[in-house]
């Protein structure tokens, strides 16, 4: 059925489904600009129902069992396969257990419906600024594994996305895995977001601090900008401080003024800053306080 | 596929939305179509026992899979409806109507699986599901009846929230 609204229909294409990987990279090869992969779909139908997106060909991998592993290895770390959905990866104990970030980011992640469907690899291939998941996983180290006709590589999260909807991969690759080595056993990681409901995020933190000689952190940005930044300034603060809530503060301050921070229907970039400051002051104390 | 125990044959185009087969070609009429985007919910439906928003499947996904809607869902015996339709009806859980077939179900789906949710489960369940008349404190009430009439396990905290 269709009103006339682009909403209602999806454009015309061609679906597959093969059974194995090496299908999914022949067909990439041989369609590649005109073929798009689809894992839960979610991102992929609602991009094509607003015509922002319409590939002649449409590749489900959801029948590939090799991208459906979820796999910890303790002393090598994790590895998720681009068919694992969000509420699989919010379900495993290994990833409540060494990937804090994570499992607080995709267990609140937009509705159980979705994240039934979506998977973790989509949200990172979809590259939107306010989803939940890519912030955590650059605040733990994610690499994505790609593979393709010139073979495997892997590529560092912090620059597989280059902007909205924008990732480093060529049309005829593909994303098997997200990898997460494993962390030093003193790090700890937390999740923090603003958002209303099931909405997406007007800004979110993942906040990573491993203990030890040297204190090392990383603070992540989502929702506040095209991408998921970092504020190196308050990295540095975290690092280098005295732990107390003078420095928690500080820390925040920094955050709030070194974060771009835009503008746009969610809320303004000075609510947005506020709220930097904000949920970074949330994730610090709970790192410290844990 | 098996839709609601039948089974029903359809050939069904590359680009078919689960929603449209569903609705249009098979008149499973309680799938409402409304947003088509994945944020209202109120095309919930059960794809191979999990809840599903229909407006972002493929007709083809669903293809020998088993599909179960609120029509799928009636108990023998109790004049084909389950505990928590007669808790919607009693507590007036209801006003256009419109979002009642996906509520009834994702609470049914919710009780089968956790007999007594917290307030925060209950509404963690429903986060994905909207009624444009607002009738959420009523929706509420009605799967706190069911709990508290459910001997097993009463949900206290539920129920007193409620009160």
């Amino acid at each position: 059925m269709s009103f006339g609204s682009p909403y209602f229909s999806l454009p015309e294409f061609t679906y597959h489904h093969p059974n194995n990987l090496e299908e999914v990279l022949r067909l990439l090869e041989t369609h590649g600009e005109e073929a798009k992969v689809m894992g839960g779909g979610v991102g992929l139908l609602a991009f094509m129902k607003e015509r922002l997106m319409s590939p002649a060909h449409v590749i489900d991998i959801k029948g590939i069992r090799e991208l459906k592993e979820l796999k910890y290895t303790s002393g090598i770390g994790l590895s998720i396969g681009a068919c694992v959905t969000l509420a699989e990866v919010a379900r495993s104990d290994a990833v409540k257990q060494h990937y804090t970030a994570l499992q607080e980011a995709v267990s609140r992640a937009a509705d159980p419906m979705i994240r039934g469907r979506a998977t973790l690899v989509g949200n990172l291939c979809e590259a939107i600024p306010w989803v939940d998941s890519p912030p955590a996983l650059i605040a733990l180290g994610g690499v994505v594994r790609v593979n393709g006709p010139r073979g495997g590589r892997e590529v560092d999260l912090g620059s597989f996305i280059k902007g909205p909807v924008d990732i480093e991969l060529q049309p005829d690759e593909l994303v098997t895995h997200l990898v997460l080595s494993e962390g030093p056993p003193s790090r700890r990681s937390t999740f923090q977001k603003f958002s209303a409901g099931s909405e997406f995020s007007v800004a979110s933190v993942a906040a990573s601090v491993v203990f030890g000689k040297r204190r090392e952190a990383r603070l992540v940005y989502g929702g506040v900008s095209s991408t998921p930044v970092r504020s190196l300034e308050a990295e540095k603060v975290v690092a280098e401080g005295e732990v107390s809530e003078a420095m928690i503060l500080r820390a925040s301050q920094a955050a709030s003024r070194s974060v771009e921070c835009v503008s746009d229907v969610l809320a303004s970039a000075d609510y947005r800053r506020h709220l930097v400051q904000v949920l970074t002051t949330k994730a610090l104390r709970r790192v410290f306080e844990r | 596929m098996k839709v609601n125990g039948q089974t029903r044959r359809r050939e069904v185009k590359d680009n078919e939305l689960l929603l449209d087969l569903l609705r249009e070609r098979l008149e499973v009429k309680s799938v409402k179509a409304a947003c088509w985007r994945g944020e209202c919910g109120l095309c919930t439906v059960l794809l191979n026992g999990e809840l599903v928003k229909s407006c972002l499947v493929l007709a083809v996904e669903a293809s020998g899979g088993e599909v179960v809607t609120v029509e799928g869902i009636g108990e023998d015996g109790g004049g084909g409806l389950t505990a928590i339709q007669r808790a919607f009806m009693e507590h007036g859980a209801s006003q256009c109507g419109f979002c009642t077939p996906a509520f009834v179900l994702t609470t049914h789906e919710l009780l089968r699986r956790n007999p007594s949710p917290t307030e925060s489960e209950l509404t963690e369940a429903v986060s994905g599901l909207i009624c444009r008349c607002g009738t959420y404190n009523q929706i509420r009430e009605a799967v706190a009846a069911v709990t508290a009439h459910d001997k097993r396990s009463v949900s206290k905290k539920l129920v007193e929230s409620t009160r």
